[in-house]
């Protein structure tokens, strides 16, 4: 039995280092221990059982590397984003198994890893989709220059993801995007990572915010009530971070009664 | 910005809901290039979704009108010239600043503008390309841009349009000319007819050739064209509505039909019916629409499910043609062409995929198809594996369709397709 402790979130870097010395040591998937930050459980199990050493793969380690398809690969920068403290390990287990057993694994639909990991990467996708469709920037000043502040809570650790598309889509506004595990700072050239980030620097308020619930509000169409479908594109877990939110509870209590009026002058015909 | 500019928003903003085509098109991907002041991008597939309002739908573009004055008495129209609703009218410099400062702030994808018909077709026309060209030009703006062009506007500015504009569309509101006389007298289907044609000329003419010193044209309204339709407020039976998306995508090549189910205005006119149109009307519609673009199927196909000339509101348009042509199922799951996979009712185009895939390593069981959580219930009549084929009396039994349909119920929470 080997332990091997990942150090950082979400480990993607440590977890393709450490499987690399893995298997060059031929070490089955049941032989390892993945030890995660944010499972410290796993320590009750550990006794026993030695570090495995990850050092930097040497020069003929490097020669003779380990070739994955790269859906795999993509899979796994997905896969490892998500918090379940399982997925080091059955990432591990199905590189093992692309290896060892079928190289064509990962088009076997109904595999239960292949399941389990496809189902990981795909909280993860939906995860990193809703910051980058969920975030709100408020504006702030910084040194006399505009800059854009947003403060959100990712389900998973999928804000890596998301990255290059904030420093595409406002490459030339300085932002800063704050989550509970870390922060990104962009000033319109270079990215800095901060990590357990002073949720403080977010501001109260900006002005746009009340045009923009002044849209929301009447974009609405209260004929179609519709609120199972708005739910399941937008469930409550994530209200508290968007402003527009509040809105909801009034628009969806005086939706009949406005679209009742509307019907009854209709029928009165004014 | 001000107390007055929120007033205008929200007039604005609710006299441009009634609009269906929520969501932005795919026009491709696009970011601003080294060294560019710009600002935004396109990200490939359609628009983010950056909210979603209690009516269900998503809130992609800041969908408003530049005016609801109109001169024109569309009867369907709140903003029709007799209607007593309140009036406002942004500026050109309005409308930029909205669209930035909402963008800079992430709650948009970009800009989906209309007009009602101020002065003239071609006075407004031109302030919206104002907006378009300011967006672009001067901002570097580099995410969507829904122009609604104005029906009888010259066709020059249309042409200007384009090159600003992620997307044109024009209205063709009632898919008849005796719709159109009765409801919107100053609208001509001939002329719409051809604003499409000739949209449809220039992109395809920028999409493919080269200036004489071998540059490429600029972009052409590069996300196409698409146009909505009203339904039930006059009327017009599904067979003539498909029949007249299914010219306008063969004709004039268009991207989407948007289906409107018509719903109660406020100020309504006295010519319009009383009721809303059942919005699992305007839900059959697009599936139907889906299934003609997306799943091979024809026209007359669809039809063979309908009752007359009206689709059936029970059950879904795959499944209403799949009760009509039973002897042609159960369909081996194992064997059938990727054609006949695409007509069994609750596979989808995705699951047809990994069915594909499986079976070049394998043949599919039934424990498969749960593990691919398949809608067992809604297939299992029309489906076999090597492990499990439906009984005969499973297809024959009048009760099919029955127990197939939808519990009504599916009125109030369908989504859209
Ligand atoms: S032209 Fe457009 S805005 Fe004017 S009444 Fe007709 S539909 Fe309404």
């Amino acid at each position: 039995m080997k332990t091997i402790s990942i150090t950082t979130v979400p480990g993607f870097d440590e977890w393709r280092a450490a499987a690399r010395v893995a298997l060059a040591e031929n070490l089955h998937p049941s032989q390892l221990l993945w030890r995660t930050p944010d499972c410290p459980q796993n320590d009750l199990f550990t006794g026993g059982s030695d570090q495995l050493i990850v050092r930097p793969p040497t020069a003929s380690a490097i020669r003779q590397q380990v070739k994955v398809p790269p859906a795999f690969m993509s899979l796994c920068e997905a896969a490892l984003c998500h918090r379940d403290s399982g997925r080091f390990e059955i990432c591990y287990r199905i590189l093992w198994r692309l290896l060892h057993e079928n190289r064509e694994l990962l088009n076997h639909k109904t595999d239960s890893d292949v399941i389990k990991a496809t189902a990981l990467a795909k909280a993860v996708r939906r995860d990193a989709y809703k910051i980058s469709a969920f975030l709100r920037f408020r504006k702030t000043e910084c040194r006399g220059q505009e800059h854009f502040v947003a403060w959100y809570e990712p389900e998973h650790y999928s804000l890596e993801l998301k990255l290059d598309f904030f420093k595409t889509r406002f490459k030339n506004m300085c932002w800063s995007i704050l989550t509970p595990y870390r922060a990104a700072h962009w000033n319109t050239e270079v990215l800095r990572l901060e990590d357990n980030p002073e949720p403080l620097i977010y501001p109260e308020q900006d002005e746009v915010e009340s045009y923009w619930l002044s849209y929301y509000e009447n974009t609405f169409n209260p004929a179609r009530l519709k609120v199972k479908a708005m739910q399941s594109q937008m469930p409550k877990k994530y209200w508290h971070n968007l402003p527009e939110a509040r809105l909801i509870k009034g628009l969806i209590r005086d939706a009949e009664p406005r679209a009742r009026a509307m019907l009854d002058k209709a029928e009165g015909g004014d | 910005m001000s107390d007055k500019l929120i007033a205008k928003l929200a007039v604005l903003s609710d006299a441009a809901k009634y609009d269906a085509s929520c969501a932005s098109g795919t026009a491709g991907k696009r970011q601003a290039k080294k060294g560019d002041k710009g600002i935004g991008s396109l990200t490939g597939g359609t628009g983010i979704c950056h909210s979603f309002t209690p009516d269900g739908r998503c809130i992609s573009l800041l969908k408003i009108l530049m005016t609801n004055y109109c001169i024109y008495d569309c009867h369907y129209c709140i903003n029709r010239i007799s209607s007593d609703v309140k009036r406002a009218r942004f500026s050109v410099q309005e409308v930029v600043d909205l669209t930035i400062n909402f963008y800079k702030r992430n709650y948009i994808e970009g800009l989906f503008l209309s007009s009602g018909i101020i002065q003239s077709p071609d006075y407004t026309m031109e302030s919206m390309v104002r907006i378009a060209k300011a967006l672009r030009l001067e901002h570097g703006f580099r995410g969507y841009i829904h122009l609604k062009t104005i029906p009888n506007a010259a066709v020059e500015l249309q042409n200007e349009a384009g090159l600003y504009a992620d997307r044109l569309s024009i209205n063709v509101e009632l898919p008849t000319q005796a719709g159109l006389n009765k409801y919107a007298p100053e609208k001509d289907l001939l002329a719409i007819d051809g604003a499409m044609a000739s949209m449809k000329e220039k992109i395809d003419e920028h999409k493919n050739s080269t200036t004489y010193t071998g540059k490429r044209l600029p972009r052409f309204s590069p996300g196409g064209q698409s146009t909505q339709m009203i339904i039930g407020a006059d009327g017009s039976n599904d067979k003539t509505i498909l029949t007249s998306s299914v010219n306008l995508y063969d004709q004039h090549k268009l991207r989407r039909v948007y289906y409107s189910a018509f719903s109660p205005i406020d100020h309504a006119s006295q010519l319009l019916p009383l009721k809303p149109a059942p919005l699992i009307r305007e839900h059959r519609l697009y599936q139907a629409d889906w299934l003609l673009r997306f799943y091979d199927f024809k026209l007359d196909e669809i039809l063979q499910g309908a009752n007359g000339d009206m689709l059936d509101m029970q059950h879904d348009p795959k499944l209403a043609w799949a009760l009509s042509n039973r002897q042609l199922f159960p369909v081996d799951l194992n064997r059938a062409d990727q054609h006949l996979l695409l007509r069994v009712p609750g596979i989808g185009a995705r699951t047809v995929q990994k069915i594909l895939t499986i079976r070049r390593h394998g043949q599919l069981r039934w424990a498969d198809l749960v593990k691919l959580r398949l809608p067992l219930q809604k297939i299992k009549p029309f489906i076999s594996v090597v492990d499990y084929s439906p009984s005969a009396k499973l297809l024959e039994t009048d009760q099919l369709s029955a127990r197939m349909a939808q519990p009504s119920q599916m009125q109030l929470f369908g989504g859209m397709v």
